[in-house]
């Protein structure tokens, strides 16, 4: 039994999902070129040392540019993309396979796909620059580590979402989890900022020792060995291989346990035994001080289903701590706080881009009641309010004490308020005519084919679309100087409020019209 | 309810050709076929859920594609491979429901805890629907399409995966309905409870209403089952093939 089932099996889901489907036909050409446009501009940075000749450079450029490409593997798929989830290792659980077999196919297939070949190709540009540094011994070694590095990669983004995965379903260990999810996200900042300091002081010096270390690491291991035999330190080469080998059969090792965990774990996962409770229905369901009316209830479900339902709970805890994260490092590295406060804002909003997808066919029950979109609408956005609001305001209180300036605060919450009220203007619409399906998968980071690039795509599009609308609050602050700290609040509440409010109304007209057809873009094919 | 002349392609198949059917009120109604029939795309079609490329539905004398919330708020219904807000717990989301229909907050409640304890649901149960068996997602969907008592309604194979003391009970409430002059039309292809429980039939097959009227005229003086067979037409007796089995 070779891989090559599982790798057919995956060309044929895509082609599949493609058939006959104009819209995804386009959102993949255009992922394809995204993916063809990093790999060409990854093979030229790659080659750049080789071509300028600059054995230097290279030990510079290779292994922190490996590096920062399994970071990227390790971190995109949990804060942004999801991961493709069409060969779910669930799924042949009842065929009669070794776990060597499964696990080897199924890690197989996840190289068949747009993100592993452009790594690949851009990659490829390091074995350029191992040639002509030090020929064609070189070269082959730099083919190897190239492809090493490949296959860490996608193990790392494999067992990594597929462990969290599996946290997040256990209710004893899903806070611990949720915890962790944000450590790492938090993680990014201090990077970026170690990064960015490092580039602007051009301590090539210090930069390099840090290469030196990194190349020693599983991250860089792969990525330095052609340049190794370039510099004839040929005894290095045996370890480095060994490092990357085993970390990527200690990362398989840990994927087939949690795979093996979340096949047989759904089914013996011990249920808390709640005490029977004696409180009325509408007690149970509605929060106080929220109005009993129809507005209430979807309100209060809302507010249950951001905390209960795994997909809406990572989305909020990735988006909280990347909310809190960039303003300490936009005011840390003395960024721009008014384009800190544009991308929160919008990020907040974007939250909501799915909004029906999150249901699936639950929807149907709305529908059949006859919500009006209106109602539909306010209350979610409101539930949504209930958790973000508070989040904003505590970035907005972190920029002020961090650049000592507390007068800042007010308006810099105007500007986040601004942001999120535009952005909510440019979602809600989206919500309506570009809902998408999730896969009725226990992994809250799985994503049907195409749903990462279609996520990835209207999030770019929301946040260009974003810039332009608040543009006018922006250049406000800019120019009218002093004033601005004082009328910033206000100004940003009403700019947003009325961004809302236009985009709500659209929105409730259009999801009026189209309730059906929405229904049926948001069920899962079964 | 009145279904004229229902179309609905899917790309470029075709699931159901023109269904025209007259539901009598107070009338107990079962909506027969086979796998793939297009049961579940019509009732879709009649209830709003599904918009029909061709034709009309109405409800109880409304329009359901001109007039949704008429008739809507007098009619319930219990979709069949549609989820529920199954992560709130069975009262929340009988609640969820209560509210959504615009009905009173003690109503609600009253309502949402006899409903529970007839089910055997229980009234104080914290466990989540997702977590529910099949057979009590099936009665809590009941309870949710039951609450805000329709005049109407429109079950999509409810006794799929019931149990057969369950199944009795929904029987029971659902006669009881019918007597105090509600109207039922569900879907099944079990021959045994449409002949029992319907007075009215009629049977679907590729997308195709094949005969409907009432249940004796339909039946004539054989089994039900007898005329479904020969209706749908496909093979009911294996003949030398399968050996190996």
């Amino acid at each position: 039994m070779t891989v090559w089932p599982f790798v057919r099996l995956k060309l044929r889901l895509t082609a599949n999902g493609l058939r006959g489907r104009p819209a995804r036909i386009v959102l993949f050409v255009m992922g394809a070129l995204v993916a063809g446009f990093f790999a060409i501009a990854g093979y030229s940075s790659f080659a750049v040392p080789g071509v300028l000749n600059s054995s230097f450079g290279a030990e510079l450029t290779l292994p922190l540019g490996g590096a920062a490409l399994v970071l990227g593997w390790l971190f995109l798929p949990l804060i942004f993309f999801g991961v493709d989830e069409s060969l779910d290792p669930a799924r042949f659980a009842l065929l009669p396979l070794t776990r060597r077999t499964l696990i080897a196919g199924v890690f197989t297939a996840a190289m068949v796909g747009l993100p592993a070949l452009a790594t690949l190709a851009a990659t490829a540009g390091m074995v350029d620059t191992a040639a002509r540094l030090g020929g064609p011994a070189a070269a082959l070694a730099q083919v190897v580590g190239v492809l090493l590095g490949l296959f860490l990669c996608v193990a790392v983004s494999r067992a990594v979402t597929s462990a969290f995965a599996t946290a997040l379903r256990s209710r004893r260990s899903r806070d611990l989890a949720a915890i962790m999810l944000a450590l790492l996200a938090a993680a990014i900042g201090p990077l970026q900022l170690i990064a960015l300091a490092g580039a602007q002081r051009a301590d090539w010096d210090t930069v390099a020792s840090v290469a030196r270390v990194v190349a020693w690491t599983p991250l860089g291991a792969p990525y330095s060995i052609g340049l190794d035999v370039a510099a004839g330190h040929t005894w290095q080469i045996p370890l480095k291989l060994l490092i990357a080998v085993a970390a990527i059969t200690a990362l398989l090792w840990w994927w087939s346990r949690t795979i093996e965990s979340a096949m047989v774990g759904t089914a013996s996962a011990a249920r808390r035994k709640t005490a029977p409770t004696t409180r009325n229905p509408v007690e149970l369901l509605l929060f106080r001080r929220v109005p009993r009316t129809r507005f209430g209830a979807l309100m209060s479900r809302e507010l249950r289903y951001w905390w209960r339902d795994p997909k809406r709970r990572a989305n909020l805890i990735t988006f909280s701590m990347v909310s809190l994260f960039l303003p300490v490092s936009a005011t840390v590295s003395a960024g721009s706080p008014a384009s800190m406060s544009l991308l929160v804002g919008t990020l907040a909003a974007l939250a909501l881009a799915n909004q029906f997808g999150f249901d699936g066919s639950a929807y149907a029950a709305n529908i059949t009641s006859g919500v009006p979109g209106r109602t539909e609408l306010t209350s979610r956005t409101a539930a949504h309010a209930v958790y973000t609001l508070p989040v904003l305001l505590v970035g907005a209180v972190l920029v002020g004490v961090l650049s000592a300036d507390p007068a800042r605060i007010p308006s810099t919450l105007g500007l986040l308020l601004a942001a999120y009220g535009v952005g909510l203007g440019l979602v809600l619409p989206l919500s309506v005519r570009a809902a998408y399906a999730l896969p009725e998968s226990p992994n809250p980071f799985a994503m049907s084919s195409g749903g990462g690039a279609t996520k990835g795509l209207l999030a770019l599009a929301v946040l260009l679309a974003a810039v332009l609308v608040s543009l006018p609050v922006q250049l406000i602050a800019l120019f009218i100087g002093p004033i601005w700290l004082w009328i910033g609040l206000p100004v940003g509440v009403a700019y947003g409020i009325a961004g809302f409010l236009i985009g709500s109304g659209v929105a409730a007209d259009q999801l009026d019209r189209r309730m059906p057809e929405l229904l049926a873009t948001i069920t899962p094919n079964r | 309810m009145s279904l004229r002349g229902l179309v609905k392609h899917f790309d470029t198949r075709l699931a159901v050709t023109g269904v025209s059917l007259e539901v009598p009120a107070g009338s107990f109604f079962g909506l027969l076929g086979p796998n793939g029939a297009g049961k579940t795309t019509t009732l879709s079609m009649a209830v709003g859920l599904l918009r029909p490329d061709q034709g009309q539905a109405f409800l109880l004398g409304y329009d359901v594609w001109a007039d949704p919330p008429a008739a809507k708020a007098r009619l319930g219904v219990l979709p069949d491979g549609v989820r529920l807000f199954d992560r709130l717990t069975g009262p929340e989301l009988l609640a969820y429901h209560g509210l959504l229909r615009g009905m009173d907050a003690t109503t609600v409640d009253q309502r949402a805890r006899e409903l529970l304890e007839v089910l055997e649901l229980g009234a104080g149960n914290r466990t989540l629907v997702v977590d529910y068996s099949a057979g009590m997602k099936k009665k809590i969907g009941l309870a949710c399409a039951l609450l805000h008592a329709p005049r109407l309604l429109v079950l999509d194979e409810p006794f799929e995966a019931v149990d057969p003391v369950s199944a009795a009970l929904i029987r029971d409430i659902l006669q009881r309905y019918v007597a105090g002059g509600g109207t039922v039309v569900f879907s099944s292809h079990v021959m045994e409870v449409v002949e029992r429980l319907c007075d009215h039939v009629a049977i679907m097959s590729d997308g195709v209403l094949r005969m409907h009227g009432p249940l004796d005229q339909v039946r004539g003086d054989r089994s039900l089952e007898d005329v479904f067979v020969q209706v749908v037409g496909g093979r009911v007796a294996t003949g030398s093939e399968l050996a190996w089995l």
